[in-house]
């Protein structure tokens, strides 16, 4: 039976039900309500797991960390700024190859300091060595929770996962979340056995050495690698198992009227969901657009978005992020992805959404009209930030209210 | 898709009277998504909850622009030119609030011409169940009904959602009775369905330009820098300072969150009421019981209703 989560909730009953044995804590809004969650059925005596609240989110990694390595599952949450107060850790533990899950809630990062949704928090955790599974549903939350322990702790792996959501549009927001039975869950995700990183008392070990030299520091990084390399096929079987458990089935890539598409948005996260509208009314106009929403954002499923965009005739990527000094993110990653076709499609850049701002039909117009006049003519306009004239007017009183010289 | 778009202040209860239209309509067999929406949350605050109920899945997010049904908690909002709880709805949409003007007013001051119901929820709540929380759940059921969800559904998510906020069983059956007589009467409501959100019109994407440092930085140099957002206008009820009782210990002064209460040379305590929230905690902490508290009753001028 379905029942109205919000995201958190969700992300709650993940760890619920992934029969977590640790949960390391620190609160910050928006993902407070998932740890307050935890901490009431720990309380309660509801879940076994043993709630420990830490005097930061630098602490509350190296306990995860820790706890993972002595052999317990390990669940926690941060977002935003807290993501960074971390951020050492995050390369640090990912290091010791101990496979946790963090879901972290994307909230825009200072100056200046809002507390909606965009991702350069969490993509700024892209290179740590953290796998990343990003949701668009409430389901999704709770179902890329289970589906990433069982990633995590596959021997190929062994690399923590970071589960995203966005604030707001998926924290605060109820769905129709349907979750299995304790029995199912446990079935699906088996016992968290590691064989090589297993601390006791009577079997002492040291973790994450120092290693003097660059051939030995490149052998064990590359390790890494190899091991997120291997995540993708361990992804697919995760996801054939989930499916034929629980019925719904998530590929690397995530497509919504793609088959026929000539046009093709790429957008991530909670925003994909607008996505879907805009493409609904795209095709009620007559314009084969489609939209790809990028969900494993790490490893990178170059092999997945090649083969989803190759032939197209225009791409636009919406980046929900903005690298200063760059532009969005994923954009060059996914030109990368496409750079060795020959028939590669104008690829369009966008940076929307930045602190939860609204994309709205208009915008989406803009950009579809973009892309018809890119397939015509092969050419790709420069890259473009989604701000409206209503938004910029806004701006301007805000600006006069706030006394600022020269604004209006 | 029918679109309903709560606004009430932080504290009124609107999140959890969202949530039970959005249980309701799950338990009805539909697909729904309930969201709140607050500033920087303060109790007093205004705030929005927008419920989507379809039969499809939902490709829509965030604050509904054009709601098909709005649920006002507080009618001090109406001429809020910061909240607009008007804004967006049709002439053939719904509109529900809670008032203790009259439905002939109501209609009058908000000339909406539509489907209205405008009662005095917020007695009805104080008279069954002896609190302001209440109007939470009488105004969920009213909505339900105008929206044509049914009563067992009601119930069952009345009962869910007020348990998940903690009430004691009791108190659950006192806001059930409540709900009951605050559905009373009240006929659903035609409301057309639509797939696709109404198109809208737009405003285009414009270039943003590079702004010296004096503009383009995030600093604030005025004050008070709140004409957008007034704070006296969030007030239901209004705290009074009564001087024969006051004893000067300046409890109150000390502990206002919003820096609403100012002392004169002769050191007495005195309000601000463009500023003061009405959020009470004066009234709480005065240790003589020289703050009362009176109900806001603002004059309505028809000229005044934004949408
Ligand atoms: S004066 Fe009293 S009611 Fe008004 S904001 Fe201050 S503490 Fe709250
Ligand atoms: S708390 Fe009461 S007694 Fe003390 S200064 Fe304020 S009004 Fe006077």
């Amino acid at each position: 039976m379905k029942q109205m989560l919000t995201g958190n909730t969700a992300a709650a009953w993940g760890a619920r039900l992934a029969d977590v044995d640790y949960i390391p804590a620190f609160p910050i809004t928006p993902q407070t309500e998932i740890i307050e969650t935890l901490a009431q059925w720990a309380a309660a005596g509801e879940i076994p797991a043993r709630f420990v609240t830490l005097d930061s989110e630098h602490s509350m990694l190296t306990a995860g960390g820790a706890a993972a390595a002595a052999g317990a599952r390990v669940f926690t949450a941060t977002s935003s700024q807290g993501l960074l107060y971390g951020f050492e850790l995050l390369y640090t533990v990912a290091g010791w190859r101990v496979p946790f899950v963090l879901v972290n809630v994307s909230r825009g990062l200072a100056s200046p300091i809002t507390l909606e949704p965009d991702h350069n928090d969490v993509l700024a955790a892209r290179d740590s060595g953290c796998l990343q599974i990003h949701a668009e549903t409430c389901q999704e939350v709770f179902d890329s929770i289970l589906m990433a322990y069982r990633i995590a702790e596959d021997p190929r792996v062994l690399l923590p996962v970071i589960v995203n959501l966005d604030g707001f549009s998926l924290s605060f927001t109820r769905e129709p979340v349907e979750l299995p039975a304790v029995a199912a869950a446990s079935i699906y995700l088996g016992e968290y056995a590691p064989g090589h990183a297993w601390i006791r008392g009577e079997r002492p070990m040291a973790q994450g050495v120092a290693v003097l030299g660059g051939a030995v520091y490149s052998y064990f990084r590359y390790q890494m690698q190899l091991a997120a390399e291997n995540a993708l096929t361990v992804h697919e079987e995760a996801a054939a198992a989930f499916e034929t458990m629980f019925g719904r089935r998530y590929g690397l890539v995530d497509g919504y009227r793609l088959d026929d598409a000539e046009l093709v948005l790429v957008m991530s996260n909670s925003f994909a969901t607008k996505g879907r509208a805009a493409v609904d009314l795209a095709r009620s106009e007559g314009v084969r657009l489609g939209l790809l929403r990028l969900r494993l954002l790490r490893p990178f499923p170059r092999e997945a978005i090649r083969r989803a965009l190759a032939g197209r005739r225009a791409v636009a990527v919406i980046d929900q992020n903005l690298s200063i000094g760059l532009g969005g993110i994923t954009v060059g990653e996914v030109a990368h992805a496409l750079y060795a076709e020959r028939d590669r499609p104008p690829l369009l850049s966008y940076v929307g959404g930045l602190g939860g701002k609204e994309i709205s039909d208009q915008e989406f117009r803009r950009i579809v009209s973009d892309l018809m006049l890119a397939a015509a003519t092969g050419e790709t306009p420069p890259p473009r930030l989604l701000f409206t004239a209503a938004e910029a007017r806004q701006m301007q009183t805000l600006l006069s209210i706030a006394g600022k010289e020269g604004a209006g | 898709m029918i679109r309903v778009r709560f606004h009430g202040r932080g504290g009124q209860g609107m999140k959890t009277a969202s949530r039970i239209v959005g249980t309701a309509a799950l338990l009805d067999g539909f697909i729904a998504q309930d969201s709140p929406v607050y500033g920087a949350e303060r109790r007093g605050a205004p705030m929005v909850a927008s419920v989507r109920i379809a039969e499809a899945p939902i490709f829509e997010r965030g604050v509904i622009p054009a709601p098909d049904l709005v649920v006002v908690a507080d009618d001090t909002l109406l001429d809020d030119p910061a909240v607009q709880p008007l804004a967006g709805l049709p002439p053939t949409g719904g509109l529900l609030m809670a008032t203790a003007h009259s439905e002939e007013e109501a209609r009058r001051h908000t000339g909406h011409p539509g489907a209205l119901v405008a009662r005095d929820f917020l007695t009805l709540a104080l008279e069954q169940v002896g609190s302001a929380a209440g109007v939470s759940a009488a105004l969920a059921s009213a909505a339900c009904a105008m929206l044509g969800l049914s009563g067992p559904a009601v119930v069952a998510a009345i009962g869910t959602e007020l348990e998940a906020i903690g009430l004691s069983p009791d108190s659950i059956r006192a806001n059930l009775r409540l709900a009951e007589s605050a559905r009373a009467g009240i006929q659903r409501v035609e409301l057309p369905v639509r797939s696709l959100a109404a198109p809208r019109a737009g405003s285009p994407v414009v270039d943003v330009a590079y702004a010296p440092p004096e503009v383009g930085t995030p600093s604030v140099t005025a004050r008070p820098n709140t004409p957008l957002r007034r704070t006296g206008n969030w007030r239901v009820f209004r705290p009074v300072i009564d001087p024969a009782k006051c004893t000067q210990c300046w409890v109150c002064f000390v502990r206002c969150p919003e820096g609403a209460i100012e002392l004169d040379a002769e050191e007495n305590p005195h309000l601000d009421y463009e500023v003061c929230k009405g959020c009470l905690i004066c009234v709480e902490e005065c240790p003589t019981g020289a703050i009362a508290k009176v109900r806001e009753m603002r004059e309505w001028a028809p000229s005044e209703v934004t949408r």
